[in-house]
């Protein structure tokens, strides 16, 4: 219960924080837009043969174009939230020198995540709320409640990112240029999970990393249900290598999690970046 | 007296530029981001559009051809991309470098020196033409390993002579930005939003008449516009030198309107932050 109450109160301290940024609270909601979404649809459009993205037709086997986007975009921004919000806040902290009197609690290290989870899934679930809003209101975005088919998935990715963010968090720790790492990863993750094309048009040698990721199976079982996509493998194996890949991440995550702090200690480098 | 001022200035601007390449070299890990994003963004888009193209569809190929004037998406792609990292190397470079000394204390202290206001606005402007070349040569590079593209030779050079031709024109929207920062403070989500902005606007990823009339004006009256589908031109339809002449005529006549906006710009609000105090402030 104490564990609980910690990982709540570094989620209100994490969203309180962020709210004093109101430029940044509103470039969540507007960078995702205009630098994922619009020029998306725009290229998109220009395949268009009378208004039907026929080559998205061929791909997915539906031709909604701004659902293939949006709903990718949901899978990038949970993908984000474990990169940036979870993985890369060690590193703020470390930066701002909190860190240390943060370790010096009796809190177990691992309610440091997943509170920063909480807080990075409020404004996730926030700024998504507010890009679909959009999405209905100027991009023709359709919303299905079938899509609601697709939690258990949602839950499940979820709970192997912060699996990853213990992961991302112990390597942030462990090296100085943190954030070019970040970067730099978020990105090939993202892309490797399909967000933004499907999987089968990434080159042969980087496929099987693709379907060893849970955020791949994630996003396609998504786009199955809010869109009537094409599957990329049968649904029940999908829901198999998800449940499998998230029961080797959340572990690995929490083991490397455990010995960079351990090494930290020893070495006393837990102020030092 | 004014030549003697004048070479100050000269020698003042070179020592500014010395300044931020000693940075550079400082911080060899930028290396690492400078080969990742101009090779990965671009190609990712190149791979996206085979999905939006059912994988090379003939319908969807003679439709994106209509709009384009091309079907050759991949260098379509990475001479957008190629403007891009151009725009992101002057954006979060010189374009932040008056925050970064007003964050580091430093501003105060070079405006007390006597050199020329446009030092410090243009000075450090200079070095990011290492960055661009570099990412130039990293981009086709990547072109030929990653799709087998060789690009024309004739093409590349008029390409390249195009890059030269449009230097003044993109440093003064690189000097314009770096005025409009010492009003602003915070850079990060501005950088963001301006390049998001002339991307969008420019061409970057799609044809630009897929843009709204408007949108269509204001991109007309943008530097990177131009350069872009002057280098498209030249790698993709086989362009002579004088069928790019009056495009690169423009761009000149931009330089000078963007060069003379830029120092008013600053003029202005460096008055301003005088009476206000606010350039120590951030």
């Amino acid at each position: 219960m104490d564990e609980l109450r910690a990982a709540v109160a570094i989620a209100r301290k994490d969203i309180r924080n962020l709210s004093r940024y109101r430029l940044v609270v509103g470039s969540m909601i507007f960078t995702p837009l205009y630098q994922g979404v619009l020029p998306g649809l725009l290229f998109g459009a220009s395949f268009a043969v009378a208004g039907r993205v026929v080559g998205l037709e061929k791909t997915i086997g539906t031709d909604d174009l701004s659902g293939f986007i949006f709903f990718g975009g949901v899978i990038s921004s949970l993908v984000a939230t474990a990169f940036w919000a979870m993985g890369m806040s060690f590193r703020n902290e470390q930066e701002m020198g909190t860190l240390e009197p943060t370790w010096l609690t009796p809190t177990s290290k691992s309610t440091l995540v997943i509170g920063r989870a909480l807080g990075g899934m409020f404004w996730l679930v926030f700024s998504q709320i507010a890009i679909f809003s959009v999405g209905i209101l100027f991009f023709g975005l359709r919303v299905r409640w079938e899509m609601l088919y697709a939690l258990p998935a949602l839950v499940l990715a979820t709970i192997a990112l912060v699996g990853l963010a213990h992961l991302l968090a112990a390597i942030v720790l462990s090296i100085r240029d943190a954030n070019l790492f970040i970067d730099c990863t978020n990105f090939l993750f993202a892309t490797a999970s399909g967000v933004a094309f499907p999987v089968s048009f990434l080159p042969g040698v980087l496929q099987p990393i693709a379907f060893a990721l849970p955020t791949t199976y994630a996003t396609d079982i998504l786009r199955q249900h809010a869109l009537g996509t094409r599957p990329l493998l049968d649904p029940v194996l999908e829901y198999a290598a998800l449940v499998v890949s998230t029961i080797v991440m959340f572990p690995i995550g929490r083991w490397a999690f455990s010995a960079a702090e351990r090494r930290m200690r020893v070495r006393g480098t837990i102020g030092q970046y | 007296m004014t030549d003697a001022f004048t070479r100050a200035d000269l020698r003042a601007l070179i020592a500014s530029a010395r300044a931020s390449l000693r940075v550079m070299r400082r911080y060899p890990t930028q290396w690492i981001g400078q080969i990742f994003w101009p090779v990965l963004l671009p190609a990712v888009w190149v791979l996206i559009g085979q999905a939006y193209s059912g994988g090379g569809d003939p319908r969807a190929m003679d439709a994106f051809a209509a709009r384009s004037g091309t079907t050759g998406i991949t260098v379509f792609i990475f001479v957008g991309y190629a403007m891009y990292m151009w725009l992101s190397t002057l954006l979060w470079g010189p374009g932040t470098e008056l925050r970064r000394n007003q964050m580091t204390g430093t501003l105060e202290a070079i405006f007390l020196t006597p050199v020329s206001r446009l030092v410090p606005l243009f000075g450090p402007t200079l070095t990011t033409v290492i960055w661009t070349a570099f990412q130039l040569g990293v981009m086709s590079i990547a072109v030929w390993l990653l799709f087998g593209i060789v690009l024309p030779w004739q093409g590349a050079l008029l390409s390249l002579l195009v890059v030269v031709a449009s230097l003044p024109a993109m440093y003064a929207v690189g000097a314009l930005f770096a005025a409009s920062v010492l009003k602003f403070g915070e850079t990060g989500p501005i950088v963001q939003f301006v390049r998001g902005m002339l991307s969008l606007l420019c061409g970057i990823t799609f044809p630009i008449v897929m843009l709204p009339g408007w949108a269509q004006a204001v991109a007309t009256a943008m530097p990177p516009t131009y350069v872009v589908a002057s280098m498209r031109d030249a790698l993709l339809k086989d362009a002579s030198p004088l069928d790019l002449l009056p495009s690169v005529l423009i761009l000149f006549a931009l330089a000078l309107v963007f060069g003379v906006l830029a120092i008013t710009v600053f003029r202005v609000l460096e008055r301003s932050a005088r009476r206000t105090g606010m350039l120590g402030r951030y």
